[in-house]
């Protein structure tokens, strides 16, 4: 089967959370992703936890590992005129260009916008930066739960009375910032394939997540009111939570969307039958008090006997998983294939998301383990650029390749 | 920098029929915001989404639901009846002028209404069709009811998110829902890339749960290489001096020691300095560079001596500016109010002023403001060029443009077929 991005080079500048991800998506498409790094300034991600074995080392983070796959790595320094002439040149029959720096880092070491079309006119050159690449605060740093806090999402998510819990992580870096640049990347390839025209893609890293809240916007500035944290509660659901179950920190979470489903929890639950809670409008005003029924009965289950139990009677419910239960107990992510272990160089057979979709007639899986720094210099130069093993080791000798 | 702007859209030609509801209608947004022809496929009694919160202030109708109004911008609606032959027969024929189909059906709906892929790819052989539901078309929760909270819970992210002696806490704003979108409008476009060339569509199956557990983070990773379960931390810092920290008007977000090597510290530990707070010298020794001690208790509890009474001095926007300043990451945890006062993104464009007159036929009376383009390009811009359709507002025009007489047209509205 083919993978679809197949013939497309990424010269990828991206280092850290989003921007690898959003190559790591194209990459696993079937993109020829180079990653550019040096080992005159790591890519943070290569020294962070969790390493393979608890044992630090820059071939060893799992997270930039995940992060990576399918990609190859070439050291070389920017910085060198001879390392920089070997960037334009692998540029120069490129499709994409991305990075996630703040605004004016490619321009200084001379991979701006302006220098890399005279290179390569139709490039798709997508920037990444906290803030965008305009406006008073463009050149503000953060990562991903920065990114949260200034876009609402931390605010609204957790209890009214205490402090904005958030999402514990750095979720935009994961999800709204990847998938909105590869879809503007993609969006823009198309443009180029069809017109010979390339542009430049300015992506500040908090509008993607504000995309995400557009509905609660519309809420504060066309009614005027500002949405506050609501726990697990629903405007129009209930019950609607997340109820403990027999065991430690075992939760589940359950959803009733409609009469006939708080019939049917009612029934596998042994709950009281009040008149009043018929409707879901008599359900929304009770639902501490129905949230503690729940609890009181949901405490003496098995949380997948319970889950098993509810959606035979047609019931949205689902255990909360932890890291450990989606990798090895979850048979739903296990039947689709989501984990993907890769046997990589240095930390042996690890696990790897693939992506969270299938297609008909085309591979969506990585295609090898993150590299480790520097892997493919050689094969790069040879292949790429044309280069003799004595030329490489010369410009590996002289600080270009390192 | 010189902008070029070009009246070509970058999915200028690109034809989308969306079926879908919350899952789907997102997805299409983002091919009708750069340029593609979306037609929403509703039934007759409209798609569930116009039923979702949050609504226009006093109203219940069809157009009040600003969920259906923002994720529906850009799109025509037809309002088809798809159990009745005829209804079928209106959508071959929109099917064979389709270039993606997006669909949110439960698995096997499709089929079981003579409509499933092999059919329509039959029909069209370069059509792409994604469905999107809560747990994918195969596997044994294929059948299983998954709404948002679900799809977190068992997708995991949940597992993560809440405080320490809370139950888990589901993230605000639907974010299964919208991972799910957004996974799916990626695939769409790589398939669409490869159809163009090809001529050979794809199906795409997409699962909620799995595009969730793409937001775990380090954690399966943690689990995989160190066997450590990563649980719940909100209500205290992640380790010392990240984490929400109160100040005089409301909350910051703080990340002093920042992702990776720990480059900042150094500068935060300068600012209290500079402010003369009293303590600060317990910051500055060598074990403050080991991310290890970051994480213990003493580094967390030594830290809140020292900053939370200084936090406790300034407002939200001065701790931002000040920070920033110094090149420390932090950040005000902002409402949607603030987000609508931001400087920042108001000198962006990314807020659009949407005076519902400019937009004819629409569901709002009053004038606010809008989130614009998720990614500004420099050839082919993104633009809004309609709010979201009524239900049906679009009918008439395309059995027009299928060349179906105004008698017959009269007839399928009559018999119900669409509306």
């Amino acid at each position: 089967m083919k993978r679809l991005l197949n013939g497309i080079r990424v010269i990828d500048f991206t280092w850290i959370g989003a921007g690898s991800f959003t190559t790591k998506l194209l990459a696993d498409l079937g993109a020829d992703v180079i990653k550019i790094e040096t080992s005159t300034r790591l890519d943070s991600l290569r020294i962070a936890r969790p390493f393979k074995d608890g044992v630090s080392g820059v071939n060893r983070s799992g997270y930039f590992a995940d992060r990576n796959s399918s990609k190859r790595s070439i050291t070389v320094n920017a910085k060198h005129a001879d390392g920089l002439q070997l960037i334009r040149r692998l540029i120069a029959d490129a499709d994409i260009v991305a990075n996630n720096f703040t605004p004016g880092v490619m321009e200084k070491i001379g991979l701006g916008y302006d220098a890399v079309r005279e290179i390569r006119p139709q490039v798709v050159y997508a920037s990444m930066s906290m803030q965008g690449t305009t406006g008073p605060e463009k050149d503000y740093l953060g990562y991903g739960l920065i990114i949260g806090a200034l876009t609402g999402l931390q605010h609204l998510t957790g209890l009214p009375e205490r402090e904005p819990a958030g999402t514990g992580t750095n979720y935009p870096d994961h999800i709204p910032n990847p998938t909105h640049a590869a879809f503007a990347i993609l969006a823009a390839l198309r443009h180029a394939r069809r017109t010979g025209e390339g542009q430049f893609i300015d992506i500040a890293q908090t509008e993607p997540t504000l995309a995400l809240m557009g509905p609660w916007i519309l809420n504060s500035a066309f009614n005027g009111r500002v949405d506050d944290r609501r726990g697990n509660t629903h405007p129009d659901m209930a019950p609607h939570g997340v109820y403990p179950c027999d065991g430690d920190d075992r939760w589940i979470a359950i959803a009733v969307a409609d009469d006939a489903q708080w019939l049917a929890l009612c029934s596998v639950l042994n709950l009281p039958r009040h008149e009043r809670w018929a409707a879901v409008a008599g359900r929304l005003a009770d639902s501490d008090v129905i949230d503690a029924e729940i609890a009181m009965r949901s405490r003496e289950w098995n949380g997948p006997a319970l889950m098993h139990a509810l959606q035979a009677a047609g019931i949205s419910a689902g255990v909360v998983n932890n890291a450990a239960d989606v990798l090895t107990t979850d048979p739903q992510l296990q039947a689709r294939g989501h984990w993907v272990t890769l046997d990589h160089p240095e930390m042996g057979p690890s696990i790897y998301n693939a992506p969270p979709f299938r297609f008909s007639d085309a591979h969506s899986s990585p295609s090898s383990p993150a590299p480790l720094l520097g892997q493919h210099t050689q094969e790069i130069c040879r292949e790429l650029l044309g280069l003799s093993a004595a030329d490489t080791a010369r410009l590996v000798e002289n600080g270009a390749l390192v | 920098m010189e902008q070029i702007y070009k009246s070509a859209a970058a999915c200028a030609g690109v034809r989308v029929l969306d079926m879908g509801a919350a899952l789907g209608n997102y997805c299409a947004k983002l091919f009708a915001d750069l340029g593609a022809e979306v037609t929403l496929v509703e039934p007759v009694d409209g798609t569930r989404a116009r039923t979702m919160a949050p609504h226009l202030e006093g109203r219940r109708d069809a157009d009040s639901s600003l969920y259906f109004q923002y994720t529906n911008t850009n799109k025509r609606s037809i309002a088809l009846d798809l159990s009745t032959p005829r209804g079928q027969d209106l959508f071959r024929q929109m099917v064979v002028e389709a270039d993606l189909l997006i669909e949110c059906g439960v698995p096997g709906e499709m089929e079981a209404l003579g409509l499933g892929y092999a059919t329509l790819r039959a029909w069209n052989p370069r059509l792409v069709m994604a469905s999107i539901t809560p747990f994918g078309q195969t596997g044994p929760y294929a059948g299983w009811k998954g709404e948002d909270l679900v799809a977190m819970a068992l997708g995991g992210m949940m597992s993560l998110g809440g405080y320490v002696d809370s139950p888990p806490m589901v993230p605000f704003g639907y974010q299964g829902i919208a991972a799910a979108n957004l996974f799916a409008a990626v695939a769409s476009l790589a398939a669409l890339h490869d159809a163009e060339a090809s001529g050979e569509g794809q199906h795409i199956d997409v699962s909620m749960q799995e595009c969730v557990v793409m937001g775990m983070e380090n954690a399966v990773q943690f689990f995989d290489l160190e066997g450590t379960i990563r649980g719940r931390t909100a209500g205290r810092q992640r380790e010392a001096g990240s984490g929400v920290f109160r100040c005089k008007d409301g909350y910051i977000y703080l990340m002093a020691a920042g992702v990776g090597a720990n480059r900042f510290w150094g500068n935060t530990i300068e600012w209290l300095a500079e402010e003369g707070i009293e303590g600060v010298d317990a910051l500055r020794d060598a074990r403050w560079a080991n991310r290890d001690y970051l994480s213990t208790q003493e580094a967390k509890d030594t830290f809140a001596r020292v900053f939370n009474g200084f936090a406790l001095r300034y407002t939200k926007a001065e701790l931002y500016q000040r920070g920033q300043a110094r090149r420390i990451p932090i950040a005000p945890v902002n409402t949607p109010a603030d987000v609508l006062e931001s400087v920042q993104l108001g000198e962006r464009g990314f807020l659009l002023d949407v005076m519902p007159e400019e937009y004819g036929d629409a569901a709002f009376t009053s004038a606010g403001k809008f989130p614009g383009a998720p990614s500004q390009f420099s050839a082919t811009p993104w633009q809004m060029h309609s709010l979201a359709p009524r239900l049906g507002q679009h009918t008439e025009e395309i059995l027009s443009s299928l060349g179906i007489a105004e008698a017959t047209q009269a007839e399928l509205f009559a018999e119900g077929v669409v509306r």
